[in-house]
C-alpha cells in the first residue's frame, strides 16, 4: 500500500461516511490515514477465507 | 494512623470497620483529607464529592452502631473512572462533549457497589472518551505518576486517575475501564493491581463506551485479595446488558489459597516477553521462576496470530468508536481534545470489509490462546513492554527495535481485549529508575478466580505490591 491520497481523495472518502471536513483537517489527516492503510492492507495479505468472523462473544 | 489508613487495603478496612476497630467516617475523612493535601498536585479527581461521601459514612456508622446487617464492602471508599454514570453526580467520559451531563441513575456496577456498602469519594480523571494509553487529556491536563517526583512521567490511561489515586493512596481502590489495556497499562506504570475481567463477566450498562466488542470493567486495587472482593460484588448477570453472562459468580476470595503446586504457567516470549525492555524481561522471567520455586510448571508457550492484533483490532475499535461519536463529531468538533478528535476522524476511512476481516483475525486469536489454555492453567507476560515514559517522549526503543509509545503501551494487553479473556496486571519488579514494573497473568473465560489465585499467591511469595512511591 504505497498509493499517497491528495486531499481531495480524501475529501471524497469523508464525504462518503457523511463527513464535511476542511481541506487544512484532511491535510492534518493525511499522515494518519496513509499509516493507517498500510496497517489495514496487512490484513488483506492474511489467509482468511476460511475464518468466520467473530459475531458472538462467548456469552453463556 | 492517617498514613496507615491511606493505605490500608480494603480487606483490612472492611475486617477494621466490622469489629469498630474504625469508623467509616474517618475512613473518608482521612481519605478527603488526603485528597485536598495531594490532588492539587497529582490530578487523579476531576470531581470529588465530600459531603455525599461523608453523610454516606455517617449512615454506614449508624447502621452498624444499631447492628443492622451490612454489606462486604461496609463503609469502604472507592472512586470511579469519569464513565462510570452516577446518580446526580456529573459523568464527562473527561470530555467538554459531556460536560455538566448529570445521569439519574447509577451504572449498574455502582449500584451494586453502593448496595454492598461501598462509598463513593469522587470521579476520576481519564483520557477523553477513554482514547488513548498514555493518560493525557487536554481538558484537564496529565494526572502525575506518583512514582516521579519530577513529575514527568505518564500514569498511564485510559483510566490514568484510577492508577494515580490508588498508587498515591487517594482512594483504596478504584474502577477503571480497559477497551486495549486501560486498566492494566496504568496499573503497570503506577505499581497496583488491575483486573480486565472476561468479557461478558461484568456489566458495562451505565459506562460509556469507547468500543462496544472489546470494552471491559474492572477494579484497581493494591492488591490481588482486594481485587477479588470487589469482582465478587462486581460480577454477574444484568439484564440492561446483553453480554453478560449467565454463568454463577464463585466466591473468589475462597479460591485465594496460595497454593500453586501444580499450577501450569505459559511463559510468553516471542512477541510479548521479546518486546519487553531488558528491565522488563527480567523482571518477567524472576517472576516466573518464583511461581516455579513455588510449585508451578512453568513452560515457554507463543501465539504467533497476536501479530495481526494492532491491525485487526484498529479496524475493530475505530469503527466502533467512530459509530458512537458520529453524531458529536459532525456537531461539535471543536469541543474535542484535537489528539482524540483525530483518532476519531481515522475512523471514516475503514471500510466494513477491514471490519470483518478483524473480526476474522479476532476468531483466529481467540482460538490460539484457548489452544494455549487448554493444557495450561494461565498465561504469563509484561503488562506494558516498558516503564512509565516521560510525558514528552513519542518514540522509545523496546527489546524488539523501535516504536512510538502509544503502540509500545497498549501491544502487550490489546490482545486479550481482542480475544476476551481474564487478565490480571500485578507489579513484579522497580526499575533502576525507581518506576514499577508489570505483569500480567492470563486465564480461561470466566476462570477469574485461576488467574486471581495465581497473582494472589505471587503477592505472598514477595513485595513487590507492597512498595510505595515516596510523594513530593
Amino acid at each position: 500500500m504505497d498509493e499517497v491520497f491528495g486531499v481531495e481523495a480524501l475529501r471524497q472518502a469523508a464525504r462518503v461516511a457523511g463527513f464535511a471536513w476542511t481541506d487544512a483537517e484532511l491535510q492534518t489527516l493525511r499522515p494518519g490515514v496513509e499509516a493507517s492503510l498500510r496497517l489495514l492492507a496487512t490484513l488483506d495479505a492474511l489467509p482468511l477465507e476460511a475464518i468466520e468472523p467473530t459475531t458472538q462473544y462467548r456469552i453463556l | 494512623m492517617s498514613a496507615d489508613l491511606a493505605f490500608a487495603s480494603v480487606t483490612d478496612l472492611v475486617r477494621m470497620i466490622a469489629r469498630k476497630e474504625v469508623s467509616p467516617v474517618e475512613v473518608v475523612r482521612v481519605h478527603l483529607d488526603r485528597i485536598a493535601a495531594r490532588d492539587g498536585t497529582l490530578r487523579a479527581y476531576i470531581t470529588v464529592c465530600e459531603e455525599a461521601a461523608l453523610g454516606a459514612a455517617r449512615d454506614a456508622e449508624h447502621a452498624l452502631v444499631a447492628g443492622r446487617t451490612v454489606g462486604p464492602l461496609h463503609g469502604v471508599p472507592i472512586a470511579l473512572k469519569d464513565l462510570y454514570d452516577t446518580a446526580g453526580v456529573p459523568t464527562t467520559g473527561g470530555s467538554k462533549i459531556l460536560a455538566g451531563r448529570v445521569p439519574d441513575a447509577d451504572a449498574t456496577v455502582v449500584r451494586r457497589l453502593r448496595e454492598a456498602g461501598a462509598i463513593v469519594l469522587g470521579k476520576l480523571h481519564m483520557v477523553e472518551f477513554a482514547y488513548g494509553p498514555e493518560g493525557f487529556n487536554a481538558h484537564h491536563g496529565a494526572p502525575r505518576n506518583p512514582w516521579d517526583a519530577a513529575a514527568e512521567r505518564m500514569p498511564g490511561g485510559s483510566s490514568s486517575g484510577s492508577g494515580v489515586a490508588v498508587a498515591a493512596g487517594l482512594a483504596p481502590a478504584a474502577l477503571g475501564s480497559d477497551t486495549g489495556g486501560s486498566i492494566r497499562i496504568p496499573a503497570s506504570l503506577c505499581g497496583i493491581t488491575g483486573l480486565k475481567p472476561t468479557y461478558g463477566r461484568v456489566s458495562r450498562a451505565g459506562v460509556l463506551p469507547l468500543a462496544w466488542s472489546m470494552d471491559h470493567v474492572g477494579p484497581m486495587t493494591r492488591t490481588v485479595a482486594d481485587a477479588a472482593l470487589l469482582l465478587r460484588v462486581m460480577a454477574g448477570y444484568d439484564p440492561a446488558d446483553a453480554s453478560t453472562s449467565v454463568l454463577p459468580v464463585p466466591d473468589y476470595n475462597a479460591a485465594l489459597s496460595g497454593d500453586i503446586k501444580g499450577l501450569r504457567v505459559g511463559l510468553l516470549r516471542a512477541f510479548f516477553l521479546e518486546s519487553a525492555t531488558v528491565e522488563v524481561r527480567e523482571a518477567v522471567e524472576r517472576a516466573a521462576q518464583t511461581l516455579q520455586r513455588a510449585g508451578a510448571i512453568v513452560d515457554e508457550v507463543a501465539l504467533p496470530a497476536v501479530a495481526h492484533v494492532a491491525a485487526a483490532s484498529y479496524a475493530v475499535v475505530a469503527s466502533e468508536a467512530l459509530a458512537y461519536h458520529t453524531g458529536w463529531l459532525r456537531a461539535r468538533p471543536g469541543d474535542y481534545d484535537p489528539e482524540v478528535r483525530k483518532r476519531l476522524q481515522l475512523g471514516a476511512f475503514v471500510t466494513g470489509a477491514h471490519y470483518v476481516r478483524g473480526q476474522q483475525v479476532r476468531a483466529l486469536v481467540r482460538n490460539e490462546v484457548d489452544a494455549a489454555l487448554a493444557r495450561r492453567d494461565v498465561l504469563l507476560a509484561p503488562a506494558t513492554p516498558l516503564t512509565a515514559p516521560r510525558l514528552d517522549e513519542r518514540q522509545t526503543t523496546l527489546g524488539d527495535g523501535p516504536s512510538d509509545v502509544r503502540s509500545a503501551l497498549i501491544r502487550l494487553t490489546r490482545p486479550f481485549n481482542f480475544s476476551g479473556h481474564p487478565a490480571c496486571a500485578v507489579p513484579c519488579g522497580l526499575s533502576t529508575q525507581g518506576l514499577p514494573i508489570g505483569m500480567q497473568l492470563v486465564g480461561r473465560p470466566f476462570d477469574e478466580a485461576t488467574v486471581l489465585r495465581a497473582a494472589d499467591a505471587y503477592q505472598r511469595l514477595g513485595d513487590w505490591h507492597t512498595r510505595r512511591p515516596v510523594l513530593a
